[in-house]
C-alpha cells in the first residue's frame, strides 16, 4: 500500500486517480454521485462506532465524506490522509455508483485548525453535513472552525456527560447553523405519544421518564415550553427511553421503531431546514436565551 | 363574549413534529383477489406499506373471488405472495399484524345476492378490527364484471364511514363504454370517491417530471415551440403477451397502453404549470393538454403485429403462434403516431410516441429533443458531432435523468462527441423506490385523487384512440409486420423519416 497522503493536492490527485480508474475500457462508466459532502469529527474513542454507522450510509447518501481523526497529542504537526472509492451497485442501476471517503488524521497543532484541510475538498454547490462525536469542544477553534463550514451540525446529545450543560453552550450556536440532535430524533415517537393525550395534558406539572438523561431532559424541556409552564422531571435512568408517563397517565407511541444508529443519521442527513420546535427547546437551557 | 381556553384551540405539542400522512381506519375490499394482480402487486404493496407502519393499526382486507378458499388458504396464498414479489425483505411479524386482518370470501357477483357474503364480512370486521365503516373497493377484476360489482356494492353503501373505489384499467374498451361506466359508477358514488388507476402516475419518475419542469428554472424557459424541436415517447417491452390473449385480443397496444399510460405521459410532458399539487389542479392542466390534441390522421399512425424472432437469443414465436390467439388475428401489438398539442407553446411540435411488445428492449423514456445550435462555429469533422441536445427522462428502467450534450474530444482540433450528463434516481437516493401501488393505494386511503385520472381525462383519452382506431376497421393489415426483437414495422420509421428525423437509437 502507497504511503499516507500528506498535503490537499496530493489528495486531490488521489481522487482524479481513482476517477480515471474507476471505469474499464468498453464497460459502463461508474457514476460518481455526490448529493452532500458529510465531514465526521471522529476522536479515538469514538472510531469504531462511527465506521460502523457509517458503513452502509454511502449506500443511502452517496456523498464526500471526510472523516477527521483528531490526534493532538501527537508530537508532529502533520496530516495523513487515505482516499478510497467506495462502489456499488444500486437497485435499479446498472452501474456501480461509487461515493468518495477521504480519511484524514490531524496531528499535533493541525487538530486545531481542521477548516483550511477541508474547505478545499468540499463538493461545491452541495450542502455540507457536519457530524462531531462524542463531547463537543464548546469554545475550542476546531469545532467554531467547522460550524461556520458546514451548514448543518450534527450531534447526539446522549453522547454527552452532562447534556444540559451542553444545550446551553448549543443553544450560543443556533444563530450560526441549523442542528440536529440524535437524541432529539429519538424522542419523537414519545412526543407524538404525549401530543395525543392533549387536552388530558394541558395543566401536567410532571414528566416521568424512565431513559437517557439526555431524552428525559429534551422531554421535559420540550412539554415545559410547548405548554408555557413549569414541568418537573421524574428521572428514571435507562440505556433507553422505556416509559414516559405525564402526571400519571403514561404515554404510549403509537408505533415500534428499532432503528440503528446507521438509520438515526440517515434520517438526520435528509433534513435541511431548521427544527424551531427543537431550537426553542435547547434554548430554555440558556438563562439568557430562553 | 369571553374567549375559549387554549385547551380547545389547536394542540402545542403538535407544532413540530413530523407531519406523517396517516390513513384513517379502513376495511380493503379486493375484487378479483385470486388473480396475478393481486398477488404480484397489490399485496406486497400493502405488505410495504406495513413494513414502513404506513398503513392504520384498524386495518383489514376482505379478499373476494369467486376461487373457493378458507381465510387462512387466502392467508398463505399471500404469504408466499409476499415472499416472492415484495420487495422488502419478509419479517414474519409484520406479516403476521397484516394477515391477521385478511379474510376471504368466494363468491359470484353474477348470482343474485352474491355481494351479501361481502357485505357480511365487511360488517363483521367493523367489529373485530375497528375499520370504522369506511371502505376502500379495489376493482382488480375483468372490465367485463365491473359493473356488476360497482351496482351491487353501490347499493350496500355504509351510511357510516367513507367509501372509496379503485377502478383498474382499461375503464372502458372506447368513448362510449368508457362514458357508460362512468355513468354507472357515478349512480352509486361521487366523482371524489372515484379513484381510477393508471400505475404509470405513481413511479416516482413520471411524478419527477412535475418536478423536473416546474421546480427547476432551467427548464421551463426553454420547454416550448421556440427550443424543442420535437418529443419522442416510447413504452418498449421485450415480453410477450404472458397468457394474457383473451385480454390483449380485445385490447391491444392502443388500449393496453397508448389510451392510459402514453396519453398520460404526453398531457404530463405538455401540460402547463398547476397553480398548486392538488388533484384537480393538476388533472385540469392535463386535461387541458388532451383537448388540444389534433385529432391524428390516418397516415399519423402505424400499427405492427410482431411475427416469430429473436429476445436476448431466444427465439420467441410470432403473436399468431401465441396460445389463445387466433391464427389470423389482426390485434395490433404496436403503435406509433405523430401527434400534436394544439395550443401556443406545442403548435407544430410534434409529439411521436411509440409502443410495442417484443421489441428489442424494456424501456419507458421521455425524449426531448432541442433544436440545432443555430450557427456552431467549429469545422464538422465527424457523424456524431453537432447532434441537438436532448432531456432525457428514464420512467423504466435506470430511473433518471439524462441530458446529451456537445463536447469536446480532449486533444488536438476541435472533434466534437456527444456526452450524457446522467442522474439516477437508484445513484441519487436511497435504494429501493416505492413501488407504484404502493403510493397509489396509500394515497386512495388517505383520499388524495391526484395521481388517478378524472373521468373527463379517461374520456378525452378515448375520444383520442377512437380517433386512431377508426380507419382501422376498413383496411386489413398485412400482419405480422416486424420481427419479435426488432424496432417494429419500418412504417414507423417512415413516420419519422418523413418529416427529416429518425426515433432515438437505443
Amino acid at each position: 500500500m502507497a504511503g499516507a497522503l500528506s498535503t490537499i493536492r496530493e489528495i486531490e490527485r488521489e481522487l482524479g486517480r481513482l476517477r480515471d480508474e474507476a471505469g474499464e475500457p468498453g464497460a459502463h462508466p461508474k457514476l460518481r454521485t455526490s448529493v452532500m459532502t458529510l465531514m465526521a469529527w471522529v476522536p479515538e474513542r469514538w472510531v469504531d462506532a462511527a465506521s460502523e454507522t457509517l458503513s452502509g450510509l454511502a449506500e443511502r447518501h452517496p456523498s464526500r465524506t471526510i472523516l477527521l481523526f483528531p490526534l493532538p497529542r501527537e508530537d508532529r504537526d502533520a496530516l495523513e490522509a487515505e482516499v478510497d472509492l467506495r462502489c456499488f451497485l444500486r437497485g435499479g442501476v446498472e452501474r456501480e455508483v461509487c461515493s468518495e471517503v477521504i480519511s484524514i488524521r490531524l496531528c499535533g497543532r493541525r487538530a486545531a485548525v481542521p477548516a483550511s484541510v477541508v474547505e478545499p475538498l468540499l463538493v461545491p454547490d452541495l450542502p455540507v453535513f457536519l457530524r462531531w462525536r462524542g463531547e463537543c469542544a464548546w469554545g475550542a477553534t476546531e469545532l467554531e472552525e467547522l460550524v461556520d463550514v458546514a451548514q448543518r451540525l450534527v450531534v447526539d446529545s446522549s453522547e454527552w456527560s452532562d447534556p444540559e450543560s451542553g444545550y446551553e453552550r448549543l443553544a450560543e450556536l443556533l444563530e450560526r447553523v441549523a442542528v440536529s440532535d440524535i437524541a432529539w430524533a429519538r424522542t419523537e415517537r414519545w412526543r407524538e405519544a404525549i401530543a395525543s393525550l392533549w387536552p388530558g395534558v394541558a395543566d401536567a406539572s410532571t414528566l416521568r421518564v424512565a431513559g437517557p438523561q439526555a431524552e428525559a431532559a429534551l422531554l421535559t424541556r420540550w412539554l415545559s415550553v410547548r405548554l408555557g409552564r413549569a414541568v418537573k422531571l421524574d428521572h428514571e435512568p435507562a440505556g433507553e427511553i422505556e416509559l414516559v408517563a405525564v402526571d400519571g397517565s403514561e404515554a404510549v407511541p403509537a408505533r415500534y421503531e428499532r432503528l440503528s444508529a446507521s438509520d438515526l443519521l440517515s434520517a438526520q442527513l435528509e433534513i435541511f431546514g431548521r427544527d424551531h420546535v427543537y431550537e426553542e427547546t435547547v434554548r430554555s437551557f440558556s438563562p439568557v436565551l430562553s | 363574549m369571553t374567549q375559549a381556553p387554549a385547551v380547545s384551540q389547536e394542540n402545542p405539542l403538535l407544532e413540530g413534529l413530523r407531519k406523517r400522512r396517516t390513513a384513517e381506519p379502513c376495511a380493503l375490499t379486493i375484487f378479483g383477489a385470486s388473480g396475478d394482480l393481486t398477488q404480484r402487486k397489490l399485496i406486497p404493496a400493502l405488505y410495504s406499506l406495513a413494513f414502513r407502519n404506513l398503513l392504520p393499526p384498524n386495518f383489514g382486507v376482505v379478499g373476494v373471488a369467486r376461487t373457493p378458499m378458507t381465510d387462512d388458504e387466502f392467508r398463505e396464498k399471500m404469504r408466499d405472495a409476499v415472499v416472492a414479489h415484495a420487495r422488502d425483505e419478509f419479517r414474519p411479524e409484520v406479516w403476521d399484524e397484516l394477515a391477521e386482518g385478511f379474510r376471504y370470501v368466494a363468491t359470484d357477483f353474477g348470482q343474485e345476492g352474491g355481494e351479501q357474503h361481502v357485505v357480511e364480512c365487511l360488517h363483521a370486521l367493523d367489529r373485530d378490527r375497528g375499520t370504522a365503516g369506511n371502505r376502500l373497493d379495489y376493482l382488480a377484476v375483468p372490465p367485463a364484471a365491473i359493473e356488476a360489482i360497482v351496482v351491487a356494492m353501490g347499493k350496500h353503501r355504509t351510511s357510516e364511514g367513507w367509501t372509496r373505489l379503485i377502478v383498474e384499467k382499461p375503464f372502458g374498451h372506447d368513448l362510449e363504454s368508457a362514458r357508460h361506466l362512468n355513468e354507472v359508477i357515478r349512480t352509486y358514488f361521487d366523482e371524489s370517491e372515484i379513484f381510477r388507476i393508471d400505475h404509470y402516475l405513481g413511479k416516482e419518475t413520471v411524478q419527477n417530471m412535475l418536478v423536473l419542469r416546474f421546480a427547476n428554472g432551467i427548464f421551463e424557459p426553454i420547454w416550448n415551440r421556440q427550443f424543442v424541436d420535437h418529443v419522442q415517447i416510447t413504452v418498449a417491452e421485450s415480453l410477450g403477451i404472458e397468457g394474457r390473449a383473451e385480454f390483449y385480443e380485445q385490447a391491444g397496444a392502443v388500449r393496453d397502453i397508448v389510451q392510459n399510460h402514453l396519453l398520460q405521459l404526453v398531457a404530463l410532458t405538455a401540460m402547463e404549470p398547476p397553480i398548486d399539487f392538488s388533484a384537480d389542479s393538476v388533472r385540469n392542466e392535463k386535461v387541458k393538454v388532451l383537448k388540444a390534441m389534433h385529432t391524428p390522421g390516418p397516415k399519423h399512425v402505424v400499427r405492427g403485429q410482431y411475427g416469430p424472432g429473436y429476445i436476448e437469443g431466444e427465439e420467441v414465436p410470432g403473436y399468431r403462434e401465441e396460445p389463445g390467439v387466433a391464427p389470423d388475428s389482426l390485434t395490433e401489438t404496436y403503435v406509433a403516431a405523430k401527434l400534436f398539442v394544439d395550443n401556443w407553446r406545442w403548435a407544430d411540435t410534434p409529439f411521436y410516441i411509440r409502443t410495442g411488445k417484443r421489441l428489442p428492449k424494456r424501456e419507458t423514456t421521455i425524449a426531448i429533443q432541442f433544436k440545432r445550435a443555430p450557427h456552431p462555429p467549429f469545422e464538422i469533422d465527424s457523424e456524431d458531432s453537432l447532434r441537438p441536445n436532448v432531456l432525457l427522462v428514464h420512467v423504466q428502467p435506470d430511473e433518471g435523468v439524462s441530458l446529451a450534450v456537445g463536447a469536446k474530444v480532449p486533444g488536438q482540433g476541435m472533434t466534437i462527441r456527444t456526452v450524457h450528463m446522467d442522474f439516477l434516481y437508484g445513484g441519487a437516493f436511497r435504494t429501493g423506490l416505492p413501488e407504484a401501488y404502493e403510493r397509489l393505494i396509500l394515497d386512495c386511503l388517505l383520499g388524495d385523487a391526484t395521481l388517478f385520472t378524472r373521468a373527463d381525462e379517461v374520456e378525452e383519452q378515448w375520444a383520442i384512440v377512437d380517433a386512431m382506431v377508426a380507419p382501422w376497421k376498413r383496411d386489413r393489415p398485412n400482419f405480422p409486420n416486424y420481427a419479435a426483437g426488432t424496432w417494429g414495422p419500418a412504417t414507423a420509421a417512415e413516420l419519422l423519416a418523413r418529416d427529416g428525423r429518425e426515433w432515438r437509437a437505443h
